[in-house]
């Protein structure tokens, strides 16, 4: 898992080397950052959406986002922390994609959207995988999303606070909601479909 | 520990809800996932030019205030090296204007090297000298400040036009010594009178200008208003040229028709007695009086 806020000050200049060789379009430092951080973004999209296709959509759409904006990154004052740049970035082309899949949807997202979008994963994913997969997204999005960052990344609440544009107090309030709401969903489904996959 | 607090408490891999969670395993991105992304590249839009960054309107005022500062520092250091006094544009202060006229001598500037208001010629023999203190409010008195003026303008008049032979010769004798062509002798004697006939005309013209202008003064005076510093540098200087016609077409509008009638006919005899006074042999003195220039500083001979 990434740590976004981690970094020391070397890597934060490693990160702003790679963004100048970027701006100057060196496909070798373009696949350097691709190498670094594709994965971890995949993973935040993937649990965000549940969606396999979607998640590698995000994932590109973000690096090439890099692509675009690495000019602008390279002109910024300051060391740059590309990684939290990229999860920001990352995080919120899933909630925009979420949101218009809920726009598009009559039912709530998180029981359409997990129809929808595991149909092709269910048949081979594991019970344990299902389980997890259907307890992550009984969360409402921000409520996922921090339990994505904090749980799956181990991100500090601060850097997720971050991601998600939000006051470090509103952000652990959030997350103090999801925790519940998780814990709630994985109570009222002990025993049943969610519980079986891997809470014995 | 409450209910509640146990709901929020951090979650952790051993309890039975982390166990659940940690099944949600993530599919591996394709191999070919980077070729993906930089092949999408060349579908994307040219990189923009970078855009003008936004200035604040501080930093335009500082960019401002400093770009007068260094214009007023390299005015100030022109000045100071005599760069200006090469070019010919001369820049009397105020005070030195003032003291020249009136002959007051005010506090003495050693590191001056213009003559001080002590060496300005006495009025014409014959008469007792003139001395203007405050305001200037009797005719001697503004006739006594135009002598002063005059031979500051001459003084000047003629050192302008002995900078400028010598850089026409210099010209000349360079363009020789280095082999280019020169003009002949009858080149440069055409030339020259050339010169002297732009000069003569340049001066009939601002000797008109500035005689309207000394009579908007005379005029004032004679109707009780005391002239001020201010007064008579603005005329002099010219600097306000337009204001004192301004001022004499208001007060001709603000005059009844018989004093009007009254102002003209003053006008008259005082031409005619001019006129007169050039006849009887004293138009030396006066044509003298009439050399000026309306732009031109009234300061210190150099």
């Amino acid at each position: 898992m990434t740590n976004v806020s981690g970094p020391d000050r070397e890597s934060r200049a490693d990160d702003t080397a790679l963004v100048a060789r970027i701006a100057v379009r060196d496909e070798f430092a373009f696949r350097e950052a691709i190498g670094a951080h594709a994965a971890p973004l995949h993973r935040i999209a993937y649990r965000m959406t549940g969606d396999a296709h979607e998640a590698e959509d995000i994932a590109q759409e973000a690096m090439l986002r890099l692509w675009d904006h690495a000019p602008k990154l390279e002109a910024r004052r300051g060391a740059l922390n590309l990684g939290a740049w990229l999860t920001r970035v990352a995080m919120n082309l899933a909630l925009d994609r979420l949101r218009v899949r809920k726009r598009m949807s009559e039912a709530e997202v998180p029981e359409r959207a997990d129809e929808e979008a595991l149909a092709d994963a269910a048949l081979e994913a594991s019970e344990a995988e299902q389980a997890a997969r259907a307890l992550v997204q009984t969360l409402p999005e921000r409520q996922r999303a921090a339990i994505v960052l904090t749980y799956y990344e181990k991100l500090p609440n601060a850097d997720a606070a971050r991601v998600l544009d939000m006051k470090l107090k509103a952000f652990e309030s959030l997350l103090h909601r999801a925790r519940a709401a998780l814990r709630e969903a994985f109570a009222a489904g002990e025993g049943g479909e969610i519980g079986r996959g891997g809470a014995a | 520990m409450s209910n509640a607090e146990n709901d929020t408490r951090p979650i952790t891999p051993d309890e039975p809800l982390g166990q659940v969670l940690s099944g949600y395993a993530v599919p591996q991105l394709p191999p070919d996932f980077a070729d993906r992304v930089v092949s999408a590249t060349n579908d994307r839009a040219a990189r923009l030019p970078t855009s003008r960054p936004a200035t604040s309107r501080w930093r335009t005022v500082r960019r401002v205030g400093t770009g007068v500062l260094v214009a007023g520092a390299l005015g100030t250091a022109a000045a100071a090296t005599g760069v200006l006094e090469d070019l010919g544009v001369d820049l009397p202060s105020p005070q030195q204007v003032w003291s020249r006229i009136t002959g007051n001598d005010p506090a003495p500037d050693p590191a001056s090297t213009s003559a001080p208001a002590a060496n300005v010629a006495p009025a014409p023999s014959g008469s007792a000298p003139v001395v203007i203190e405050g305001s200037i409010d009797t005719t001697e008195e503004l006739e006594e400040a135009f002598r002063r003026v005059d031979e500051v303008r001459s003084t000047r008049s003629e050192n302008r036009r002995g900078r400028v032979d010598r850089r026409i010769d210099e010209f000349i004798e360079n363009r020789r010594a280095q082999g280019l062509p020169a003009p002949t002798p009858e080149e440069e004697q055409q030339f020259r009178e050339r010169l002297g006939e732009f000069r003569e005309r340049r001066e009939d013209r601002v000797e008109g200008r500035l005689e309207e202008r000394r009579e908007d003064l005379r005029e004032r005076l004679e109707s009780g208003e005391k002239l001020t510093r201010e007064d008579l540098l603005l005329n002099e200087r010219g600097e306000a040229g337009e204001r004192p016609m301004r001022r004499r077409v208001q007060r001709w509008r603000d005059m009844s028709p018989e004093q009007r009638q009254q102002r003209i006919e003053r006008l008259r005899e005082r031409r005619e007695q001019q006129l007169d006074r050039q006849g009887e042999g004293l138009a030396d003195e006066s044509a003298d009086a009439l050399v000026d220039a309306p732009n031109a500083p009234i300061d210190q001979p150099e």
